[in-house]
Parts: structure tokens; sequence; C-alpha cells
């Protein structure tokens, strides 16, 4: 039916003509009161009367429709129907959301498929902070500004007097030294770590005198002082002694010099002259 | 290389030569086979995939030596150490080449299954790459695995033994039986990277219940609505017995070798086309059990039939019983024998038990030093299992003894 086609197409064009010399003059009027209706509407309260909804959006698609109903093509010749055969390849392919990626992955890997199934993480999950529960949001926020004034107080006087709040260059890493030994850190990571031995002596004894001074002050003065740390017993532990060195003794002008001690540890504990026969 | 020169163990005929040579391998104690096909007339002797899986042996380890007399009936072996692909010893870059001749009518698991069970005693891990006009992927009308099975079906039982890591098994080229059910050059690589001292003595009583069911669907050289036919019909019986079944396809081009003199362009032709099917049963408790079926290298099979009747001998797996399906038993109570000394225990169904090549097996581990079995009934569970006690011979790898 090929000339039908050709006649459709300009009967379509007919009922356009049709339709929009059946649409009034009024019809624009309405379609801008509608319209300024809407806005109205969307934007205050629903008005009270009719809440008939304008054509305005569903024009094309009636026209459409129409199209749909008016075509008179009704598909190819019936007279072979009877005769047809249908035969189905019921290939029920499976749908790729059948099994997931991760089964596809497990078990077409060259890997043998692990046969201990993974468990979803049973991991509590973070929910998004609501505003419901904003008790607990201010405790955090009062912690979080209770934990910057603590900061600021003890590094205050690493602040400069011209930048910001916040360390920056070398300040930035002594305010982390700070925090660090804060934390437990035994030493700070700017000690020097070599140095004579007489400035180090020196340090060390002008440490110890200032302490004692201190201690001093504090018990003529009546002041109770935290305990003195024990100084720490030097371990017995034996001197790690180089590569290819005598484990016992030392090596002076080519013969192994052994002192009385050594021997003695080399004899072990003497024996009791008693004897049993 | 035993310490001790021992007697060897005398064997006769060609029976699971394979899994007798992997024993005297692990063993240490040399075997003599006598009676090898001695009456017949074409094909007397070895047969080129045993010949093939000794020159493989001989690439994995370091000392075995090999006398075969001049009919091929006789074979006498003397294990040496399993070194692996250690480099230096046939190795190039890590990866032994092992090539298979077209002449080789059994699948490709024929060799990876004992060379499984010989990698976690080995030196230095196994990485071998199967090539040649011989390798074929698919199962076999002898009664082979396909690759994928071992796969999925034998290599996660490594996994109780305490065997686990850089395990891999590539099948870079799928295969099926040529024309004549000879090979069709397909190309398989397993890495074999765990080596233990000792497999962990297990105890494996509880089979479970099947919960899921997965397969692959395989043709070469075919049309790929081969494959949906079979899955469509094999779904069709096991879908309403676990929900959870799902079979995944693999469609490849088939295998193209050029032959080696040009001047017979006629054998410059696709080889090894056909489809198949492989399906894993897998129990709550981790067991497998498998199945499989391939196109016979005549034709004339629809695949509707490949995938009913790889189905239904997916069914007769299960319905055996036991925590270890047939195919997978040698394999679980060689690696128990080869334990510590301790008692590993392992439930079978009486059927799986009772079959030839399992009571073929007690016999051999015997024969080879091993201590003998114990059976019962289970305590709890199915009438028509048993629990097989197996004591282990706790020498293990002597390659990882001093390290």
């Amino acid at each position: 039916m090929a000339p039908a086609l050709g006649k459709r197409k300009r009967r379509d064009q007919i009922t356009d003509l049709e339709s929009s010399r059946e649409a009034p003059a009024d019809e624009d009027s309405t379609n801008l009161q509608a319209l300024f209706r809407q806005h109205f509407e969307s934007t205050f309260e629903p008005l009270p009367g009719s809440s008939a909804h304008p054509p305005l959006v569903h024009k094309l698609d009636t026209k459409a429709t129409d199209e749909g109903i008016e075509s008179d093509w009704d598909g190819f010749s019936e007279h072979g129907e009877e005769h047809a055969e249908t035969v189905h390849h019921a290939t029920s392919a499976p749908s790729k959301a059948d099994v997931s990626k991760d089964e596809f992955r497990t078990f077409m890997s060259a890997k043998p498929p692990s046969s201990v199934t993974k468990i979803a993480s049973t991991a509590k999950r973070k929910w998004p902070e609501s505003p419901e529960n904003d008790e607990s949001s201010t405790d955090a926020a009062n912690l979080k500004k209770d934990l910057a004034l603590q900061r600021l107080l003890k590094e205050s006087h690493l602040l400069d007097p011209q930048s910001s709040l916040s360390h920056s260059g070398k300040n930035r890493h002594k305010a982390l030294d700070l925090r660090l030994q804060d934390m437990g850190s035994k030493t700070s990571v700017f000690a020097q770590q070599k140095m004579p031995l007489a400035q180090r002596r020196g340090i060390t004894t002008k440490a110890t005198e200032r302490e004692e001074h201190r201690r001093r002050e504090a018990q003529e003065n009546g002041i109770i002082l935290e305990k003195a740390a024990k100084s720490k017993k030097k371990s017995d532990a034996i001197r790690q002694r180089g590569i290819g060195a005598p484990s016992v003794g030392k090596f002076q002008r080519g013969m192994l010099k052994l002192s009385k001690k050594d021997v003695a540890d080399i004899e072990g504990p003497k024996k009791s002259a008693r004897r049993k026969r | 290389m035993a310490s001790t020169p021992q007697a060897p163990v005398y064997l006769t005929t060609q029976k699971s030569l394979a899994h007798r040579l992997i024993l005297s391998t692990l063993t240490g104690r040399a075997v003599h086979f006598k009676q090898i096909r001695p009456s017949s007339l074409t094909h007397t002797g070895l047969a080129p995939h045993e010949i093939s899986f000794l020159r493989l042996l001989e690439a994995v380890t370091n000392g075995s030596q090999f006398v075969i007399s001049v009919t091929g009936t006789e074979l006498l072996y003397k294990p040496g150490l399993i070194t692996g692909s250690a480099p230096g010893s046939g190795a190039s870059a890590g990866v032994i080449k092992h090539e298979l001749p077209a002449e080789c009518t059994r699948g490709i698991s024929y060799f990876l299954v004992p060379l499984c069970l010989l990698a976690p005693f080995s030196k230095a891990p196994i990485n071998v790459l199967f090539t040649g006009p011989g390798v074929i992927t698919s199962a076999t009308p002898s009664g082979d695995l396909s690759a994928d099975s071992v796969r999925t079906a034998i290599l996660p039982l490594y996994a109780q033994f305490g065997i686990t890591d850089n395990i891999e098994l590539r099948i870079l080229r799928r295969s099926n039986v040529s024309t004549g059910g000879k090979g069709g050059a397909g190309e398989v690589q397993l890495v074999f990277g765990h080596q233990v001292r000792l497999p962990k003595t297990v105890h494996i009583m509880n089979p479970g219940r099947v919960k899921k069911i997965r397969g692959v669907a395989y043709c070469t050289g075919v049309s790929a609505s081969n494959n949906a036919r079979m899955i469509e019909e094999a779904r069709g019986v096991l879908n309403p017995m676990t929900a959870d079944t799902y079979i995944f396809s693999d469609v490849s081009s088939a295998p193209y070798p050029k032959s080696r003199d040009k001047s017979n362009t006629n054998q410059n032709r696709k080889t090894g086309v056909g489809f198949g099917l492989s399906l894993v049963a897998e129990s709550s408790t981790g067991s497998l059990y498998s199945a499989d079926l391939a196109s016979p290298p005549a034709g004339g099979v629809p695949p509707e039939d490949i995938g009913r009747q790889c189905a239904y001998q997916l069914l007769e797996s299960i319905s055996f019983g036991g925590a270890v399906s047939l195919a997978a038993a040698p394999t679980v109570l060689t690696l128990m024998a080869m334990g510590s000394e301790d008692v590993g225990r392992l439930q079978l169904g009486k059927d799986v038990l009772s079959s030839e090549p399992i009571i073929g097996l007690a016999r051999d581990l015997k024969a080879f030093g091993a201590s003998g079995w114990g059976v019962r009934e289970p305590i709890t569970g199915l009438d028509g299992d048993v629990v097989v006690s197996v004591v282990g011979r706790g020498v293990g790898n002597v390659g990882r003894k001093i390290a």
C-alpha cells in the first residue's frame, strides 16, 4: 500500500490545517491565563476553581495519537497467516544481572575459585550527620574547639606575630614535634644527635645540676615533688664486637690479651675443694 | 633419589601409570612396570601420552632415570628430586614449555592432575606451559576432565591442605578433541607457586548440602548458539533442584596449527572443533562435585543431549555422596597419605570408595610403603557413606627440609 503512505501525509496536513482553523483566537488568551495560573500556583497555593490543565504541553502528543488512529495502514496482507510457522529457539539468555561481575571474575579467572563465599562487610556504616542528633554534634564541635584551644595554648610561643593562627614552615615542624612529645615520644626530633663528648657531658651535668637544685629548693620550701626517676643501670649485656673480632679479650699488637676477669669467666666458678671420693 | 638403594616396586600393566609414577616420585622408590600392552598388535608398549608424561616428569625433576625396554612393554623409573621450574633445568624464564605430540589422545587433565600433586612438594614453583598439537582442553571420551573442571573442582581442594597461594591455571587457547580422537592444539599454562613442607592434616567429615551450581559451556570453532542450547538444557534439569545455578559461556575460535611440511597443505586446517560442558556443584561446607561432557570427535550429537547428560552426570556424582567426588578422591587421598604422621579422615561415598581407581590407589599406596587405610561407618550422617582414615607418611617435601 505504497500510495496510501503519500495520501496519509497529505491528510495530515489537512488535519493540521483544520485544527489550526478550529482553534479560535480566545484559545491563546486561555492558554496565557493557564500559564500564569500555573506559575502562581507553583509559587503560592493552588487557586480555587477549575483545575483543568491547559492542553499546552500535550498538544503535540495528541496530534501524534490522532495520527495513529487515523492512519489506515493496516499492516501486511493477512492471507499467508495460517501457513506461517513460528519457531522459538527459546534461548532464555540469562540476564547479566542474574550473576554478579564478582562471581564471573572469581569463577572464570585463571585462579581456582575460592569455595569460601565472601561475606559482605559487617563493619558499621557511617551515617551522614542528621540534624536530629545535634546534641552529639555540638559535643563533637566542643571537643574540636577544646583541642584547638589546648593547642593554641601550648604552641602559642611558636606563632609569628605577623602571620595568622596557623603555623607555617619551621614552626609547623616544631609544633608537630611538641605534639609528638605530648603523646609520649621520648626525644625531640630536633635534639642534636652528634656533638663533641665534652659538650654532651656538659649538657648532662648541667641538666642533673639543675634538677638537683630544683629538688633541694623544693625540699627546703616543703614542697613535695614527683619521685625522682631512677637513673638507668648500665646494662650487663655483652658488648657488640666487630665481625671477625675475638669474642673474648682484646687483640693488641698481634696478640690476644685476656684480663683476669676474662680468664675467670672462661674457667667458670671454682669448685669447692671438698670432693666425695 | 633414595639414599639407600631399595628394590624397585614391581607393578604390572599400564593401568593408572601416571599416578603410580607420581607415587614413586613422592615416596622416592623406584618402580618397575611390566606387561605394558603386551598383547596389542598395533600399539604395543607405552602410548604417546605416557611417553609425554615421562618427558614431563623428567622436566620437573632432577636426576630421575627412565629405562624403557625395546618393545616398550617394560619401564624402570628411578625418581629424582622434584625441582619444579627452577632456572637451569630446562626452564626458560621460569617456564617449562612442554609440547604434546599430535598423537596424544588424552585430555590435558591427564597431565595436569598428577603434576598438581607433585607441585606442592617441589623445591621451586612449578610453571609449565603445555603447547603443541596434542593439547586437548575439553573433556575426552576416555573420561578425562576438562581443564575447566581441573581449575574449578580439583584445584580448590588444595586450599584445605593449606596450599592456597599463587595457583593459576590459564587456559590460553581452547581445543576440543579432533576427528579421530587425536589432539587439538590448545594451550594451557599451570602456575603452582605454593610449596609446603607438609600438607596439613585434614578431617573432611561433613559433606553438607549442595547450595550452588556453576559451570562453563565452551565451544571452539562452532556457533555460540551451541553453548546457549547446552546451558538451556542443563539448567532445565538443574534449576528445579538448585535455584542458584549459573553456567558461563566461553566461545573461541578453533586452533589453526600450521603443518610442518609446506607441501602438504591439506593438513593446514582447523583442529579441535566442538563443544562441551563442565559443571561444578558446591555444597554448604565446600565439597565439590563435578561433571564433564564434550561432543564426541565424530560429532552427530546435538548440544541439548550434551547439556542434559552432563546435568545428569552431575546429579549422579552428587548422589554418590561423600565429601569428595570420584574425580577428586585420588588427589585428596594421595595428599592425605603424603601428609604429616597423623590420622586424617575423609568421608567418602561407598560407591566412590569401592570404585576401581580408588581401590587400585589404596593397593598402590600400600605397595609404595604407605600404611593401610582404616574404614568405618560414620557416626552421624548418611548411611551411604564411610569414613576413611589415612595416616600420613610424614616425609613431605625433601627439597624444603633444609631451608
